[in-house]
């Protein structure tokens, strides 16, 4: 086992496949905390983000041998389990991509002076009244550190609309807080 | 704004077993893995219909052009006429193609990575001039004169010459005089 866990993640999925089905608990034990961090964040709901990663395991099972070895695992199960948590937002109605009216003034230069460590603090407390659509990308770069092309490959959109979209959440994310400040 | 309703474990007792869960379904069976032929059949499937549809859409549109040449020159009652009786079914397969074509290229792990508008916009402009070049290099004539798809084009242009009644009244005359 101790093999196994110096291994890649692609390493490990081909030995699931070709060799022991049951290695793929190394899969769900590199994956678990990760996943249902993510989904927590997406769903706002610790029980639904549970069952949300539960099933993405069993789909990433079910459809292993559809996995290309030459890209990188963790993008297709992000991807998965993105896929899982708009489904159950959908079944429970909260899934609204539209963005919320927020009032947020142009001329504020509100990025220039956000330091990375803040806006993570910021993020984590403003992130459950962020719409979905710009909840997702900025949690995937800011939260789980991963890069534009990645974030690409999990919500399955040009990375510059990544781009775009990050900027915009940072923006709103802004607004949001400092709303939550004066409201204090 | 509202604040969301959040639901959260308090405890870490609480935390589901996952790897207990998952693991469990699958060594006891009721979890399958997919075997890799069906993945290989399902893009083979894929590409085979898009390469499929593609022809389809081309050889619809190129026999829109060619029914639409067989009319000759448009006069306006010409054109109602031939609007009455002209076979919509074929563009409008060529139109159904052509979503169809793109519905199934969003499927494709190439499209999301690029703009996505674009390659539908090519994907109907490359249909268009495939369409217009056969039948600008007269292959549709060709086509309706020999081979296996004569009977078919001959088809198309019977049924045009029913709903093209000026054709008749010139034909008429003549059949009289020849009987006198």
């Amino acid at each position: 086992m101790n093999n196994i866990s110096q291994q890649s993640d692609e390493q490990v999925v081909e030995l699931v496949r070709t060799k022991d089905q049951e290695i793929f608990s190394e899969i769900i034990n590199r994956y678990q905390i990760k996943l249902l961090r993510y989904a927590t964040y997406l769903t706002q709901d610790d029980y639904l983000a549970a069952d949300v990663v539960q099933e993405t395991f069993i789909k990433a099972f079910i459809n292993l041998q559809s996995f290309n070895v030459k890209k990188r695992f963790s993008s297709w199960i992000y991807r998965i389990a993105h896929n899982q948590a708009i489904n159950a937002l959908k079944k429970q109605k909260k899934y609204s991509p539209i963005i919320d009216n927020l009032d947020f003034s142009s001329d504020q230069d509100i990025e220039s002076d956000l330091l990375q460590s803040e806006l993570r603090d910021q993020v984590q407390n403003c992130l459950e009244y962020l719409p979905i659509l710009y909840r997702e990308p900025l949690t995937l770069f800011y939260l789980e550190k991963k890069s534009y092309k990645e974030i690409s490959d999990i919500l399955r959109i040009p990375t510059k609309t990544v781009a775009t979209r990050i900027s915009r959440a940072k923006k709103q994310i802004r607004v949001i807080c400092q709303n939550q400040l004066k409201n204090k | 704004m509202p604040k969301p309703v959040k639901k959260q474990i308090n405890s870490q007792s609480e935390l589901p077993n996952l790897n207990e869960t998952v693991m469990s379904a699958i060594k006891s069976g009721k979890v399958t893995m997919k075997p890799k032929w069906y993945f290989l059949l399902g893009s083979i499937i894929s590409t085979l219909s898009l390469v499929g549809l593609s022809i389809g859409v081309v050889f619809a549109i190129n026999l829109t052009l060619f029914l639409l040449k067989s009319h000759g020159r448009m006069t306006q009652w010409k054109l109602e006429l031939m609007l009455a009786g002209f076979p919509w079914w074929i563009p409008v397969l060529a139109i159904f193609g052509i979503i169809l074509g793109i519905w199934l290229m969003k499927k494709y792990d190439f499209s999301y990575q690029k703009n996505f508008a674009l390659i539908a916009a090519f994907f109907v402009v490359a249909m268009l001039i495939a369409g217009i070049m056969i039948d600008y290099f007269g292959i549709n004539e060709s086509w309706s004169k020999r081979g296996p798809m004569q009977r078919f084009y001959q088809q198309l242009n019977n049924r045009n010459d029913i709903n093209r009644p000026w054709q008749k009244q010139l034909k008429t005359p003549k059949r009289i005089n020849s009987l006198y």
